[in-house]
């Protein structure tokens, strides 16, 4: 490893999570009326930690991670509301410069489709690089020298032949890699996986997400994977923040939660899901679609679908909380759903 | 079972013939160079011999990674393709080579559902429209005077509101759109539905829906399924027989119980493994296989057994000898000359081989080394 790829923050103080997301709100501005995409989302990320946020499209887990990276769509998006607190400060005060430098360096985000996330007429050998020329002022050979190690790194084979081809020339899951060598490059000390293996198939996504657990014990960054795959949050992450409607309605320690969910919700995807491990009987889906963020159900948003709400639950917004320690709920009935299980 | 007793059987569907049969079905396209001159340079072996048997109201699942074949399989069966060679028998005639009138009486009785609700559907037609327009090809299935009537009845069936036959496909979600596609389907009464992908474009809970939706239909109406898709739990929930396919070719085919709790075939094993498990013990007990590399070009595919370049338990003789799709002592066929019955998921009264044993870096059959992770 050159001394390029070292990090100028080191290791991050223990104790202290090194990205707090405190009350996030997030709301698109169109033509047909304000589309609330993030509705109050809260949580911690610590260090050679992994957190999923998990939901259905058009949840809002896709934005809110834009928020953290400051790559909202702006206009129609804006921030309304909340804190982004990296190490202790908010990236929502900052500067557009310091934003800018603590983007790549500090935290850096992989998107789903590594195709059109690259750009076609660049090397993948200059696209790596140029994290070291922009961020570090390396040298063209420096930074190609780099690339290569990178690739390297996330197990391209033949590097050295392949640093000048171009994204077309890899596979799916080779620009994955790319993709991945260029969000690591710095040394991050968060990554966020957006969809990463969404558009794989399974046996290469097996691969990448064995990349990423072992980059992540490597460095002890901290990953937030954004998924709609239960079964890669189960697989890979620590905790679970389950989203509905733009808001985080189920989270804590990820085996508890699936073992024994506190939201109908979580409960409900659950039961919609085939198992490889075993013939199923009949699944049992939630009934409906996930609501449109411009029209919201009242009180609780999940209410309309939900084979467990009350006449109480379409006049009360249910707060997100502790039911057991470390587990929160967002449903009115908490205690007596994960009583079920 | 010889082609002579088949035509003997043409058209009446008796007992030992299969509803649909393809024999060693061939798709080969041509790659091309040059813009006005064009001159072929290679092949692309799409499908390089594929057999397979349905019968009536069976569900028969074909499952593999992208680019393995499995949907130039269902244009083939649909007649959008020429196979290059093989033979595609319907009750016992052979189709392969209709066209015009008998051609259209055929495609009455195998229909197909898209992967892509969006693009499947005329944004300019009306949802009635959509339904409906089958019967203008052939009008003998429903009469004029009726039509309405059953549209709204398809309509029903399939879950959607039988007032929105005058709406656009815009005004609907996904999920409804594949309801859409499934009630045209089924407008012309078939015998055989081949559902390409038909929930991978869905949301989890969406999916569920459809997939009850297809099951209840394929009891009510009898309907035999070739359902594609490269989700191995989907295909696991819902389909009787199994085949997995691999660079164009079945690797190992049997019942629902051969593939998912025997797999022979090394590839099946890699794919059962690398499906993420949520259940926190089956995932304990799951055989952990890392394969290595990426699939190889159809183009160019490596001699003998296809899979042997990620394969770690390739010899020598894999490089030369393509292995036979047939029974080797599990039970059903596979195409590997080292067949070996692993249960890798759900373990519970098998003991899953050490992980180390399989994950250890072997020799590949050109002397390189293929390290699969641990």
């Amino acid at each position: 490893m050159t001394s390029l790829m070292t990090s100028p923050s080191g290791a991050p103080v223990g104790g202290v999570p090194l990205l707090e997301v405190d009350d996030l709100y997030v709301e698109f501005r169109t033509d047909y009326g304000v589309v609330h995409a993030v509705n109050g989302i809260s949580y911690t990320l610590s260090a050679g930690e992994t957190l999923a946020i998990l939901g259905e499209s058009g949840c809002g887990k896709s934005v809110s991670a834009q928020a953290i990276m400051g790559i909202l769509d702006s206009p129609p998006g804006f921030v309304t509301g909340g804190e982004i607190r990296y190490k202790g400060s908010n990236l929502l005060t900052m500067s557009a410069k310091e934003q800018r430098d603590l983007r790549g360096e500090e935290i850096s985000i992989v998107f789903q489709d590594a195709l059109s996330s690259l750009n076609p007429v660049f090397s993948v050998g200059a696209q790596i690089g140029e994290m070291f020329r922009r961020h570090r002022g390396a040298s063209r050979a420096d930074a190609k020298k780099a690339a290569i190690e990178l690739m390297e790194r996330v197990r391209i084979p033949s590097a050295k032949e392949r640093v000048n081809d171009y994204p077309h020339q890899f596979s799916g899951g080779m620009r994955q890699r790319v993709m991945i060598a260029m969000a690591i490059a710095l040394d991050p000390a968060i990554l966020i996986a957006d969809e990463p293996t969404t558009a794989l198939d399974v046996t290469v996504q097996a691969q990448i997400m064995d990349l990423l657990a072992e980059l992540q014990k490597e460095t002890g960054m901290g990953l937030i994977l954004i998924t709609h795959d239960l079964g890669v949050v189960g697989e890979i992450a620590d905790r679970v923040a389950v989203m509905y409607a733009g808001r985080i309605v189920e989270t804590g320690a990820t085996d508890a939660v699936f073992s024994a969910p506190a939201m109908p919700y979580t409960e409900g995807l659950m039961a919609s899901i085939a198992r490889v491990d075993q013939k199923g009987q009949r699944l049992n889906p939630i009934v409906g679609a996930p609501p449109n963020l411009a029209n919201l159900p009242s009180g609780c948003p999940f209410h309309p679908r939900c084979p467990r709400a009350t006449d109480y639950c379409p006049t009360a917004l249910p707060p997100l909380l502790e039911v057991v320690p470390g587990r929160y709920s967002a449903c009115h009935y908490a205690e007596e759903v994960l009583r079920d299980h | 079972m010889t082609t002579e007793t088949l035509t003997a059987t043409s058209g009446s569907g008796t007992s030992s013939e299969p509803l649909l049969r393809v024999e060693g079905l061939v798709k080969h396209f041509p790659l091309t160079q040059g813009i006005v001159f064009k001159k072929t340079v290679g092949q692309v072996r799409a499908v390089d011999g594929v057999s397979f048997s349905l019968d009536k109201g069976e569900t028969l699942g074909l499952v593999g990674e992208s680019g393995c074949g499995k949907s130039t399989v269902s244009k083939l069966i649909m007649h959008l393709e020429k196979p290059t060679a093989g033979k595609i028998f319907y009750k016992g005639t052979d189709v392969t080579e209709l066209s015009g009138k008998e051609l259209r009486k055929l495609r009455r009785n195998i229909q197909i559902i898209f992967q892509d609700p969006y693009s499947s559907l005329n944004p300019r037609m009306t949802v009635g429209d959509i339904v409906g327009e089958p019967w203008e090809i052939h009008p003998d299935v429903v009469p004029s005077k009726d039509r309405q009537r059953r549209v709204r009845e398809l309509l029903e069936r399939v879950g959607l509101n039988p007032d929105f036959v005058n709406r656009y496909p815009h005004q609907f979600s996904g999920g409804q759109r594949q309801r859409i596609g499934i009630a045209r389907a089924l407008a012309l009464q078939p015998e055989i539905i081949v559902c390409d992908e038909p929930v991978s474009a869905l949301d989890v809970s969406v999916q569920a829906q459809v997939i009850n939706l297809l099951e209840e239909l394929k009891h009510e109406f009898g309907l035999a399924y070739i359902f594609i898709a490269h989700d191995l739990s989907v295909v696991r929930h819902i389909s009787d027989r199994v085949a997995v396919m691999y660079l164009g070719a079945i690797v190992e085919i049997g019942t629902e119980e051969d593939i998912y709790e025997n797999s022979a075939h090394p590839y099946t094993q890699a794919l059962l493994s690398a499906v993420p498990v949520l259940d926190p013990v089956a995932r304990a007990q799951k055989t952990r296989i890392m394969l290595t590399g990426d699939v190889p070009s159809p183009a160019n595919p490596p001699s003998g057994c296809r899979f042997r370049t990620r394969c770690w338990k390739a010899q020598d003789i894999c490089a030369t000898d393509p292995p036979e799709l047939v029974d080797r002592g599990q039970g059903h066929p596979a195409a590997c000359h080292f067949a070996e019955a692993v249960k890798i998921v759900g373990g519970d009264t098998h003991v899953p081989e050490p992980t180390t044993e399989i994950s250890a870096p072997v020799a590949g059959p050109d002397g390189s080394t293929h390290p699969s992770g641990s």
